[in-house]
């Protein structure tokens, strides 16, 4: 009696268009996408541009960083690992205090992805000529192009930052568990 | 004024007194911290890094090596489950290290394998089903409440029961996954090959290298059913878990 009752009740939670109303569901697969999608772009890059070492490495960041990120907030009770508040780093203190730069940062990183991705001419390109071609070239494109270098590189750094933050909360996590009694 | 001099006086050592003692808290805290980081299991752990940071490095020029320095740190991944247990050094940070080192190493594995292969939708799509999988099963593991989403339970498919319940099935399941990876990876000659004949002209050689890799495939499939129903699975947790948050308001 009661799975005939959650059936049609999952169900809708399922078909919310497109989830406005806040589910976790929603938020879930909203996650799963974003890095699902960036990851096969960066693989598509590695394909594409030499040393693909560079873009392995990106794509081993990201799925840490936020891998780690995700554990963290969960460990922390936040809702969302966007609601970090306390920090002594002004970078990451300007990022979750400020959703304007952390949307340029975020989107910067796609766009700079999908901007190398379309500059590509030939299979096997060397990524640091195209990059510094495209730079010197002085057109509109190598002003997108430095925009989304630096937004990209910020949004690098706060991953870093942010291991070693999720790091340290999983430590602390143990230990608080520890002093009980 | 004497006495308010004689009161001040001790406030001030009050306070340089909780000062001092916060320091020394502050001092344990981060020794706390460190040792926590240093434990044995969490070494083992930044040595599987190091391990596999040298192996992508070399990937390319020396396939051998590779797979030597890759299968060696899949393989400390059971001993630092091991040391955690035998040297009672058991750590989140520790848990989240290795599933973490797992998920990389095996999306970049992945990688290299769609660059040495065609159609590399193959593995690109590989590399998607085990993010999105292991992602989905660890938000609903934490929903759930439960300490690992290794310990689950309670489910209605048979091969759900059989991966989770029996523990070697579990391990021939993941290892022929890692396997079935380096050997293709070995077994390439040059670039862009078509993965199909490939597979096809080493199953059909009836070699010992047939042999291996028709089982490590069907451990391999058994592995990725698993993930699809486990995101099934998963999904249904997160829903389920606002549809009793809802019915819990008052």
């Amino acid at each position: 009696m009661a799975s005939n009752k959650q059936r049609p009740a999952k169900l809708s939670v399922y078909l919310y268009i497109p989830n406005i109303v806040v589910s976790t569901f929603g938020a879930v697969l909203d996650m799963v996408t974003d890095r699902v999608s960036t990851a096969c772009l960066l693989v598509i890059l590695s394909q594409i541009y030499r040393p693909s070492l560079v873009f392995l490495s990106l794509l081993a960041l990201d799925i840490a960083s936020h891998w780690l990120q995700m554990y963290s907030t969960f460990l922390s009770g936040k809702t969302s690992h966007r609601d970090v508040k306390d920090s002594t780093s002004w970078l990451f203190r300007l990022y979750y205090g400020n959703r304007m730069f952390m949307g340029y940062c975020c989107v910067s990183c796609e766009v700079l992805y999908i901007i190398l991705f379309l500059i590509a001419e030939n299979h096997t390109e060397n990524l640091m000529n195209v990059v510094v071609e495209s730079l010197t070239q002085f057109s509109p494109l190598s002003l997108l192009l430095a925009s989304s270098i630096f937004g990209w590189s910020i949004k690098q750094i706060i991953n870093v930052i942010q291991m070693k933050t999720a790091a340290d909360v999983c430590v602390l996590y143990d230990i608080e568990k520890q002093h009980k009694p | 004024m004497g006495c308010e001099k004689v009161l001040s006086f001790s406030s001030v050592q009050v306070k340089s007194l909780k000062i001092v003692k916060m320091g020394k808290k502050e001092e344990r805290a981060r020794a706390e911290k460190l040792s926590v980081y240093l434990y044995i299991p969490n070494i083992v752990g930044y040595m599987r890094v190091v391990l596999n940071c040298v192996a992508f490095a070399v990937c390319f020029s020396n396939k051998t090596l590779f797979s030597l320095l890759y299968f060696f740190s899949f393989c400390c991944d059971a001993v630092d489950g091991w040391c955690a247990r035998r040297f009672n050094q058991v750590s989140t940070f520790g848990a989240v290290l290795d599933m973490v080192t797992d998920r990389v190493s095996t999306a970049c594995l992945l990688v290299i394998l769609s660059q040495v292969y065609r159609p590399s939708l193959v593995f690109l799509s590989l590399l998607a089903l085990d993010i999105a999988s292991h992602w989905l099963q660890m938000y609903s593991t934490f929903l759930a409440g439960k300490s690992s989403h290794k310990d689950v339970k309670d489910s209605t498919s048979w091969l759900f029961r059989l991966y989770y319940g029996n523990r070697i099935f579990m391990c021939y399941c993941c290892v022929s996954c890692e396997v079935l990876y380096i050997i293709l990876l070995l077994i390439a000659n040059n670039q862009t090959e078509n993965l199909l004949n490939v597979v096809v002209s080493t199953l059909t050689q009836i070699s010992p290298l047939s042999f291996l890799l028709a089982l490590t495939l069907c451990g391999w499939s058994m592995k990725q059913t698993i993930n699809i129903i486990q995101m099934k699975t998963a999904a249904d947790v997160c829903v389920l878990y606002d549809i009793e948050k809802q019915q819990h308001k008052p």
